[in-house]
């Protein structure tokens, strides 16, 4: 598991004791809380933010507790968890995977895989001009995607495989710090039907916590890669052309903004919703977390904003109640927008 | 055009299996149907080829969501496009989308609780239906051992839909059984076409372990002699998981477990790498094995006893349908039979629940006059499983419920959950009594099912002699050379083709 626990002694280092246990559990499930979401921008951890979507509570609590035993955290007490010498000489040996991109990647990772996998699967069998065969993913939505694929690549049918090989292996050859393994031995092609995530674990002798976030780790090189060279990688650049990332806003918080925009302040957004102030106030810190355009000036005047900087900088914490002591001109919403808007720079 | 002819041109097939010409013949020559095949002789072409010549629509009721997707799936693969699944899976959108369209397919498969909803039914009293095709046709009979309510109500639907012709399909069904589908169904002159269920390339051992405890090791030493590949069949998942731990763990053989708690995409891989030889061995719970079309499975080993012979059999048809000799081995422990009795009982609603379920019922005031609806939060606080609440639902909307007091309604469905246990046990001694018989085994199964045995056959059983030693594999090689291929050499392997590129 040492590579799961390298990302959670990290995560504990950013956190430094400013938060519960629990709130890595949410960023590791990409949680949609307004919580999670200001936590994972205030405290710089975005690119970790739902790369363990399947992850159990039971299985996160058991990890806990080894990397307990093992002496490389220790509880100081309300679920907040501090790292030992031990726990950071361990992060110091084990990197971190480099291409995790939870943030920008994860409300697509899943797509983008089976993608990647149903079109090897068919372009496998056209090359081998088989046609009779069951494709290991059922998702509609996929097919009709795939289908309306097939019909832009205007490349000959028999030249696909050799094209999609060449330009996979140009995505992995000059990656060092990646096994292609991860992702490889789990593609299905015609007569030959990829491993699961399991079985894949087993035979590269990787743990399976660690396997998940390798294959997560491989996938993420691979969005990249593959944006980064649209315009070479012009039949990989189809699976990926169309993925855009998602207005990252909650529901709520979209409803909370359209009424922002027609010029209501937060009390009567919050009556005519019939929500707590405190819910709206959460709201705002998305907004000033998520919309770049969003100005904070209005509620927060830019004296107090500087003092607020000042201090948490100075102090180097993200503790609300020890700035709010030292800025107590300023209101507890107004040290969260400014911490939001300025505190990840 | 002759049957033969269409056979080959469509489905590339030379030959019928034993039956479906017969069926064919039969329906075509426009009689209503009772069509009882073994399992593995390819059912869905009884109604699939008479498609290409009747000019309405073939509308098939199947019970099993998973196969219906795997049926509509085999359809596509052989080119019939004209095909629908209208069921649960799909969203009211899609389903309203396919409602509008219904006239541009040709089959229309259907869950059973599709045609309790009256804008359905009216959509499908529009068409003109040519065949009617019951699948799993024994879930009608409340002697079978897959009662499903909901089916009991087909009689009514094929009135309503001007009594078409019908064809009821089943693998396994008593004569009593029998008996039921027709008068269920309400159709007075019917064809029947009972092929034999005997499988006579199967042969049959039990074998007895004193230790319950030895059952693994027994395993382990079957599974490296025997030809493979081969199903593992057990009652508990976590006996599959181990087994197949184990058979890996030792060398043995290439082994995954399967059941309904892996997710779907596992669940297609490991069934995948199963047909295309990449396991030798699954180690399964009763989940595996419907639509997987494998020819040349030379084992299936019970590590616990089925619930009941009709399962027994469908499970040991999964072998040898190339006609070669397999073989059936079952491990009986003293005390196995408590194990299903255990998940029997587990399957039906308790007495508690029953009592809280009513009581709660009553103190909401949910009391109506023909339906009481119930709120699917009532599940969970009850503590129902699936199966169970799959119940309470069947019996809730049952069309032949007379009251609608609700301590009547109770008392009703406790006789009904009592009844159904009765006839599990029932189905489960019935199971031991053959497990522990001294007599052929073929000869019992085939009484169960009210034929009788042609002719003694060579390699029949253990009670008539049979060794085990006849279907020891010849070789004992095992060496996962695929370990050390290079990921660039798999992909090329996948992607190029050399053949062609030359």
């Amino acid at each position: 598991m040492a590579q799961l626990a390298s990302i959670i002694l990290y995560c504990l280092t950013q956190l430094n004791g400013e938060r519960t246990i629990y709130s890595i559990f949410h960023l590791l499930n990409g949680k949609k809380s307004s919580q999670t979401i200001q936590d994972a921008h205030l405290f710089s951890l975005k690119n970790f933010f739902g790369v363990y979507e399947p992850l159990s509570r039971e299985s996160f609590e058991e990890i806990i507790q080894w990397m307990q035993e093992s002496e490389w955290i220790c509880n100081g007490g309300e679920q907040r968890f501090l790292l030992t010498p031990a726990g950071k000489s361990f992060l110091g040996n084990h990197p971190l995977p480099e291409f995790l991109n939870g943030w920008d990647y994860h409300p697509f990772t899943t797509q983008f895989w089976e993608r990647l996998s149903l079109f090897i699967q068919v372009t496998s069998n056209l090359v081998f001009q088989e046609s009779r065969y069951i494709p290991i993913q059922k998702n509609k939505h996929v097919h009709q995607w795939l289908k309306s694929v097939l019909k832009e690549i205007k490349v000959p049918r028999k030249e696909m495989g050799a094209i999609v090989y060449s330009e996979l292996v140009e995505c992995f050859n000059d990656a060092n710090e990646i096994d292609p393994s991860l992702l490889v031995f789990r593609l299905t092609g015609f007569q030959q039907i990829g491993l699961t995530a399991s079985q894949t674990a087993k035979r590269l002798q990787l743990e399976y916590h660690d396997y998940h976030i390798g294959f997560l780790n491989t996938l993420h090189y691979l969005i990249r890669k593959i944006s980064d060279n649209a315009t070479r990688l012009t039949v990989l650049a189809m699976l990926i052309h169309d993925l855009k990332q998602e207005n990252e806003l909650t529901l709520s918080s979209r409803k909370t903004q359209k009424l922002l925009n027609q010029g209501f302040s937060p009390e009567m957004i919050a009556t005519y919703r019939q929500l707590k102030l405190s819910t709206i106030e959460d709201h705002f810190v998305e907004f000033a977390l998520n919309v770049d355009d969003f100005s904070i000036d209005t509620y927060v005047d830019s004296e107090l904003q500087t003092k607020i900087l000042e201090i948490s900088n100075h102090s180097a914490t993200k503790k609300l109640k020890l700035i709010r002591e030292k800025v107590p001109a300023a209101t507890y919403f107004q040290i969260r927008l400014v911490l939001a808007k300025y505190g990840d720079r | 055009m002759e049957l033969e002819s269409i056979l080959e041109k469509h489905f590339g097939y030379h030959s019928f299996k034993t039956g479906q010409k017969e069926v064919i013949s039969s329906i075509l020559a426009g009689n209503h149907t009772l069509a009882m095949l073994p399992t593995g002789t390819g059912k869905s072409l009884c109604y699939q080829l008479p498609g290409l010549i009747l000019k309405g629509k073939i509308l098939i009721i199947s019970p099993l969501l998973s196969l219906m997707q795997d049926q509509v799936e085999q359809f596509k693969r052989f080119g019939e496009k004209r095909v629908i699944a209208l069921n649960s899976f799909l969203s009211t959108e899609e389903r309203n989308h396919v409602l509008s369209s219904l006239s541009s397919y040709k089959y229309i498969f259907l869950s059973p609780e599709m045609l309790r909803i009256p804008f359905i039914m009216r959509r499908l009293q529009d068409l003109d239906i040519s065949l009617f095709v019951v699948d799993e046709a024994h879930c009608i009979s409340q002697w079978g051992y897959d009662f499903r309510p909901d089916y009991s109500k087909l009689g009514d639907i094929r009135q309503k839909l001007g009594n078409p012709l019908t064809l009821a399909l089943t693998a396994t069904a008593t004569s009593k059984v029998r008996e039921d589908i027709i008068a269920s169904l309400r159709i007075e002159e019917i064809n029947k076409i009972e092929s034999t269920i005997d499988r006579p390339n199967i042969a049959m051992y039990v074998e007895n372990v004193p230790d319950y405890h030895d059952k693994q090791d027994r395993v382990i030493e079957l599974v490296t002699n025997l030809q493979k590949p081969g199903i593992i069949y057990f009652t508990s998942k976590k006996a599959a998981e181990q087994m197949a731990s184990l058979l890996v763990d030792k060398g043995i053989c290439r082994a995954m477990p399967y059941h309904g708690g892996l997710d779907q995409n596992s669940r297609i891989l490991i069934q995948q790498q199963f047909i295309f030889g990449q396991l030798d061995v699954i180690c399964a719970t009763s989940a595996f094995g419907m639509g997987v079309n494998k020819e040349n499975i030379r084992f299936i080993i019970h590590y616990h006893m089925p619930m009941q012979m009709e399962s027994y059999l469908q499970e040991i048809g999964r072998a040898g349908r190339d006609g070669l000799p397999c073989i059936a081995v079952l491990l009986h422990s003293p005390g196995d039979e408590q194990l299903p009795i255990h998940l029997a009982e587990g399957e039906l609603p308790s007495e508690q629940q029953i009592d809280w379920l009513f009581k709660r019922i009553s103190n909401e005031q949910r009391l109506m006059d023909v339906r009481v609806q119930l709120p699917n939060s009532f599940k969970e606080l009850g503590g129902f499983s699936d199966i169970q609440w799959r119940m309470v639902e069947d019996f809730v909307n049952s069309p032949h419920r007379h009251t609608s007091q609700l301590e009547e309604l109770q008392a009703d469905f406790k006789k009904l959950i009592k009844e159904r246990l009765i006839v599990k046990k029932k189905n489960i001694f019935q199971m031991k009594k053959w497990v522990e018989s001294t007599l052929c085994r073929r000869e019992l199964i085939l009484q169960y099912f009210d034929e009788t045995l042609s002719g003694k056959i060579p390699f029949c059983c253990d009670q008539c002699g049979l060794k085990l030693n006849d279907y020891q594999t010849g070789q004992q090689t095992l060496t996962l050379k695929e370990n050390e291929q290079l990921w660039k050499d798999y992909l090329a392997k996948i992607l190029t083709n050399r053949e062609l590129s030359k």
